[in-house]
């Protein structure tokens, strides 16, 4: 496994600090840019994200040019506090309203690329409680001033050693080392440079987004690396340390959950790509137990490995777009484009 | 001369539309951790955002005092200073994240007074989007240690060691919008500290209680006769002290602040109350010590001074009811150095000394046209009489 990449394409939010300078290169390359807020009851921390975006980059420096929020049906006052602020608001299940509905982070993130306007799209979470512009500039620099990069990643404050006395952030939560990074280790080590594969923030050209599956759940970060590397090569991805994240810490049992989706998303596609050869279909339930009066229970939930298609595939999609020729058909196996797969 | 006065309500709108700068200021600023001794990383963010904003210079006092100054046109004129402490009383572990929503703004230390640093901090924007330039320099200072046991001793460095004269001071505080101080009390605020000596064996079942100690100085001070005329009084504000409910404490200790506007009155009580405290040393045979922290002298501006009068004319043309109170902040120093300086709020809300102190958002904006209207005043010349 080379280590060049990690040296080349990991980089500190420090070096894209001066928003002159990106603001001009974006200008120089007649690019847009659109901020995405995928949101589920985030009524505590959706304003500050858009006041704080709207007045640095969007006010004192023009590098946005949109704020998006993308509600999967809050039942608090998330979407009239986003649009209070000036952000553009949309409910999922009103964009593409002839498609079955489905309700998910990956869901806001696919959906949003038909409402959006931009070259490049960055993702945030929107339950950042430190948020600070730095989360958004810090991603779209490297896709700026490195032409050859296509996906940027977060990562954020948690050290190891590199060498002798460089000392970087590496690690993700619990989901990311107890089963991201072992499954990494074991189908594709090159990845686990990648310090943090489950943050929830990230920047990419529309041009890769549009071209890959959208899994509608929390697949969709594991699903966005795998297929960003199997079609372009880990070259076109950058990690940015953006230092540090406070966000809501979740119970075990919803990270159990997320891991179930996780386990889909990779397995699927390891199997697609000829890896395993899985004799029997996977089982879609997740089953955690908890004890109820004396008494275990069981707490099945459904979890469908849904995914949807490259964006690109959606005749509205093409038509808003003025995108021409024959939609592509979906890949199923490695494609020749990529170099280090 | 005054015709600021009447473009002031046109303010509260424009200042509105840079509201997410000055919400982002407050955030970025006021999420950093500040207790007194401790304001290094906010100082140094105030000084990074009064950079961005092209300040015309940004750096810091010889007590690190982070300062801007925005040159002005007339070089003969003194400095106008406007103030805000970057200290809070909330401190390191305490969560200081914010939340914002429709028109609220929640979280620790934000009445006091990390909503006034924001504004500080953005008055350079906000003087570009009213397009306003001054003859006096404007000397925009977050000055640290100011609460508690910091005895304002940032303010009082400034001020000290200021080169030239200072023309006249607008102090900033997070609420309440409405309140005008023109005059500070004169103040001393100390520390009863109560230490029984540790004791071997099963004696210290049977050692006295320092809580109960300090709850014979508190009856003894209710009992003390305080004069209507010079007006003064006693606050107790704080108790703290031993372990769990079930062992007699060892240490507690007691603050309380003497406030009055005649400093020989304060004075006189002091004396009072360290006698009480020597009496109770002496019966009780334990370690028990008044402490001076901090103190003050009572100085105050007529109310017929041209800068009360023309902050209540600015005030009332904003549709605000001034309400006049004293002030133990930033104020008394720039009285007792014959300054002329008023302190005013910038909006209002609830919970105000809690953690999760609630301040509207909408009132901030008339709050911020007031402190834009008396900076307006002191560079038309109201304090050069």
């Amino acid at each position: 496994m080379s280590s060049s990449w990690l040296e080349n394409n990991t980089f500190h939010f420090a070096d894209f600090a001066d928003l002159d300078r990106l603001v001009s290169e974006k200008e120089r390359r007649e690019l847009t840019i659109s901020l995405c807020l995928p949101t589920l009851n985030e009524e505590k921390t959706i304003a500050k994200e858009i006041i704080i975006m709207k007045s640095e980059l969007m006010t004192r420096y023009p590098l946005l040019d949109e704020i998006v929020v993308i509600d999967s049906g809050s039942t608090d006052n998330t979407m009239e506090i986003a649009a209070s602020f000036g952000a553009d608001v949309y409910e999922a299940d009103q964009i593409l309203p002839s498609l079955e509905k489905f309700k998910g982070k990956g869901e806001n993130l696919w959906k949003s690329l038909f409402v959006t306007k931009g070259d490049i799209i960055v993702y945030l979470d929107a339950d950042i409680k430190n948020i600070h512009h730095r989360f958004a500039y810090a991603l779209v620099g490297p896709l700026l001033l490195h032409e050859h990069l296509k996906y940027a990643k977060a990562f954020y404050d948690r050290p190891i050693a590199i060498g002798k006395s460089k000392v970087r952030p590496t690690g993700g939560g619990r989901v990311t080392e107890l089963v991201i990074r072992p499954m990494f280790s074991l189908f594709f080590p090159e990845l686990t440079q990648i310090f943090q594969p489950l943050s929830g923030e990230y920047a990419g050209y529309r041009e890769v987004f549009e071209k890959v599956p959208f899994p509608i759940g929390y697949g969709v970060e594991t699903s966005l690396i795998l297929d960003i590397h199997e079609k372009w090569g880990l070259d076109v991805i950058a990690q940015v340390d953006l230092e540090k994240r406070v966000h809501k810490n979740q119970n075990i049992k919803a990270l159990g959950k997320m891991a179930f989706v996780i386990l889909d998303t990779f397995l699927k596609r390891i199997e697609n790509l000829g890896f395993i050869d899985l004799k029997k279909k996977m089982y879609n339930e997740m089953i955690q137990y908890n004890l109820v009066k004396n008494e275990y229970k069981a707490d099945i939930l459904q979890i469908g490995g849904i995914e949807r298609p490259p964006m690109i595939e959606i005749p509205e999609y093409r038509h808003k777009f003025s995108i021409t020729g024959k939609p592509p058909g979906r890949q199923k196996q490695a494609m020749p484009e990529s170099s280090d797969a | 001369m005054d015709a600021y006065l009447d473009n002031l309500p046109t303010y509260v709108d424009r200042i509105q539309a840079i509201k997410e700068t000055i919400l982002t200021n407050i955030v970025l600023i006021g999420q950093i951790p500040a207790p007194t001794f401790k304001e290094k990383n906010r100082s140094v963010a105030f000084l990074d955002r009064l950079a961005e904003f092209q300040v015309d210079e940004c750096t810091t006092d010889g007590y690190r005092n982070p300062i801007g100054v925005i040159r002005g046109t007339d070089d003969s004129k003194p400095p106008i200073f406007v103030v805000a402490h970057l200290d809070t009383f909330f401190p390191k572990d305490v969560d200081h994240n914010f939340k914002i929503k429709k028109d609220s703004i929640t979280g620790a230390g934000l009445t006091d007074n990390s909503i006034g640093v924001g504004v500080l901090v953005s008055l350079p924007e906000i003087f570009r989007q009213l397009d306003l330039r001054f003859e006096s320099d404007i000397v925009l200072a977050g000055v640290i240690q100011s609460i508690g046991k910091g005895n304002l001793r940032g303010v009082r460095h400034l001020v000290k060691t200021w080169p030239t004269p200072i023309r006249g001071a607008v102090c900033i505080e997070g609420v309440e919008l409405g309140r005008l101080s023109y005059y500070a009390d004169g103040m001393i605020r100390c520390e009863a500290q109560c230490t029984i000596p540790a004791a071997s064996s099963m004696e210290y079942k049977f050692r006295p209680n320092a809580i109960l100690v300090l709850n014979e100085i508190i009856n003894q001070i209710l009992t003390l006769r305080l004069p209507q005329r010079p007006r003064c009084r006693v606050i107790i504000g704080q108790i703290s002290g031993g372990i769990k409910h079930g062992v007699i404490p060892f240490d507690a200790s007691l603050g309380l602040e003497i406030q009055g506007d005649s400093d020989r009155m304060v004075k006189a009580i002091f004396n009072e109350v360290k006698d009480i405290v020597d009496g109770i040393r002496h019966e009780y045979e334990v370690d028990l010590d008044l402490k001076t922290i901090s103190n003050l002298n009572a100085a105050r501006l007529r109310y017929n001074h041209p800068l009360v009068k023309k902050t209540f004319a600015i005030m009332q043309k904003l549709d605000l009811r001034p309400v006049s109170g004293h002030s133990e902040s930033e104020l008394s120093i720039f009285l007792s150095r014959k300054i002329p300086a008023v302190t005013l709020g910038i909006t209002r809300g609830v919970n105000y000394h809690l953690a999760n102190a609630r301040l509207k958002i909408h009132p901030m904006f008339t709050g911020i046209a007031q402190i834009v209207g008396v900076i307006q005043a002191i560079d038309s010349g109201v304090c050069d009489e």
